[in-house]
């Protein structure tokens, strides 16, 4: 396991934190998502209808991790600052891309990425800290690169995160995916990861 | 990071060319071509159990055709 030094930025003072990125998610940063995270979103859900609740808020982090355990082509990354957890993220490396221009190609592929109930501005205002997501996605090129896939990402995301990775993260929209429950499905090219790297 | 073994790979002529075009279509060494090809087949040996089958769908005809794995 690798342990990267990253920043997010305060919620309330906006200053740089340092904070540290694991590439495996282990079983004491699965033990902080039971201790803390799990309570923050049961508390935030309690009495909310289906529509109210995060489109997360039924992810259950112990049985994904399970499920990828031993397997060479999936992995799970975690972000602490502080001592809490503060994001996860799976992504596999078995995946191929979609665009035309790169139809075919290996890609990283994120299955699954969540910042902590904390870090949201509808759970908490102002959120502890921002910038997870980024974070993870810079993450997911990093690897893309490491593994020989020049940068190239796919992801279906959840309705309320289009905006970020279309608009903030400049991936392309590629529409809705009825073999995943409708969501729609995000590609970034090699070009566009790299740009994505500049911003950020 | 992890210790790396190496090791001796032999192919015939037709595995080296199938290899080599796998290579130029993917955009990997041929070493990443061999990785990725363990990785899949690792992921699609866990997965697939008695009972479960592994399909690819004609997103537009929406046929689908069944894939055997060894």
């Amino acid at each position: 396991m690798t342990e990267s030094k990253i920043y997010l930025r305060d919620g309330r003072t906006k200053a740089l934190v340092e904070a540290s990125l694991f590439d495996e998610a282990t079983s004491d940063h699965l033990a902080l998502w039971d201790r803390d995270w799990v309570p923050a979103m049961q508390a935030f859900c309690a009495g909310k209808s289906l529509s109210e609740k995060p489109e997360d808020s039924h992810w259950d982090w112990r049985r994904k991790s399970r499920a990828a355990t031993g397997l060479l082509g999936y992995h799970t990354l975690a972000i602490v600052c502080a001592d809490d957890l503060q994001g996860l993220m799976m992504a596999n490396d078995i995946s191929s891309a979609r665009l035309p221009q790169q139809f075919g190609k290996p890609l990283i592929y994120v299955d699954f990425l969540a910042t902590a109930p904390w870090n949201r501005p509808q759970i908490q205002d102002p959120p502890r800290y921002r910038g997870v997501g980024q974070v993870f996605l810079l993450a997911a090129i990093e690897l893309s690169m490491s593994v020989g896939f020049k940068g190239r990402v796919g992801l279906h995301s959840l309705p309320d995160a289009e905006a970020f990775y279309e608009n903030k993260c400049g991936f392309t929209r590629l529409g809705s995916d009825s073999s995943h429950q409708g969501l729609i499905y995000f590609e970034i090219t090699d070009k566009q990861a790299d740009a994505f790297r500049q911003r950020n | 990071m992890n210790a790396k073994k190496t090791m001796t790979l032999n192919l015939t002529d037709q595995e080296m060319r199938v290899l080599e075009e796998l290579a130029q279509k993917k955009e990997l060494t041929k070493t990443g071509v061999m990785k990725l090809a363990l990785r899949l087949l690792q992921t699609l040996d866990a997965r697939i159990e008695p009972g479960k089958k592994l399909f690819i769908e004609d997103e537009i005809g929406k046929e689908k055709s069944e894939l055997v794995i060894l």
